[in-house]
């Protein structure tokens, strides 16, 4: 899939772990790490609204088109 | 009453099968011994000689093999209905656990439809064989609502891989 998430960039940018962002967003931990790891198939918009939300971004921030070729891996989106 | 999930009438339609299971296992190894002792009567008609066995149609002893084909193939069609009891035991057992699209339903489903099928076809070769060695056999003919069953559960198990596919989407929906 060519969408990305770059959530642990954002996050390091943030100076925010995983962890304390579960807490604030109210998204389990198991499933804040299926979306940075890009196992994800599809996010909310409500997640999405959470997250810019708690890290005052953009969800273009956060959510990355990149057309270059696949790696073949078509079960999730690459973080 | 609920359909699925623990207490619900899938959890009683698998303790029904649970019992059929059972029933279904002493009838094969009740087969089992059958053909056993028919082979014993056909190899050594002596065989415990103060045994007599006789039927309508003369003595049962000479007809040894013929007895033991006729076991195997009910020891057959009995293994048949065995595994696909045991399939939709497991099928109730995610029933039960609320859990139905359950990946591995598919490829159960699925089977139980193949060996559905497989016993109609394995009806029809009997049959036949039957009416060969017997002119006056009058057996069950075509039966459509038995094919019809076979694709239900075919159609049924392609709706399980949509729904399993579906629930996959939904775990790894943020």
């Amino acid at each position: 899939m060519s969408i990305r998430v770059h959530l642990d960039r954002v996050l390091l940018e943030r100076r925010m772990s995983l962890t304390e962002l579960s807490d604030r967003v109210g998204v389990t931990l198991a499933n804040l790490s299926i979306l940075k790891t890009g196992k994800a198939r599809a996010i909310r918009f409500t997640t999405l609204d959470l997250l810019c939300r708690e890290l005052n971004c953009q969800p273009g921030d956060l959510l990355v088109f990149d057309a270059s070729p696949d790696d073949g891996d078509d079960e999730g989106i690459e973080a | 009453m609920r359909a699925l999930g623990p207490g619900s009438l899938s959890s009683f339609l698998k303790i029904i099968l649970d019992v059929v299971y059972v029933c279904l296992w002493v009838g094969v190894c009740g087969v089992g011994i059958g053909i056993l002792v028919a082979l014993l009567f056909s190899f050594d008609p002596t065989f415990m000689g103060h045994i007599h066995l006789d039927s309508e149609d003369g003595d049962l002893t000479g007809k040894g093999p013929l007895l033991a084909w006729v076991l195997f193939c009910a020891g057959a069609y009995l293994g048949i209905i065995l595994a696909i009891v045991q399939r939709l035991r497991k099928v109730f057992v995610t029933l039960t656990a609320g859990d139905p699209f359950h990946p591995d339903n598919v490829t159960r489903l699925r089977l139980i439809g193949l060996l559905l099928g497989g016993l109609e076809i394995s009806r029809y070769v009997f049959q036949a064989a039957s009416r060969f060695l017997d002119q006056d056999h009058d057996g069950r003919g075509f039966s459509l609502t038995a094919w019809f069953a076979v694709l239900v559960v075919l159609v049924m198990s392609e709706v399980f891989r949509e729904g399993a596919r579906l629930r996959r989407e939904a775990e790894l929906t943020i």
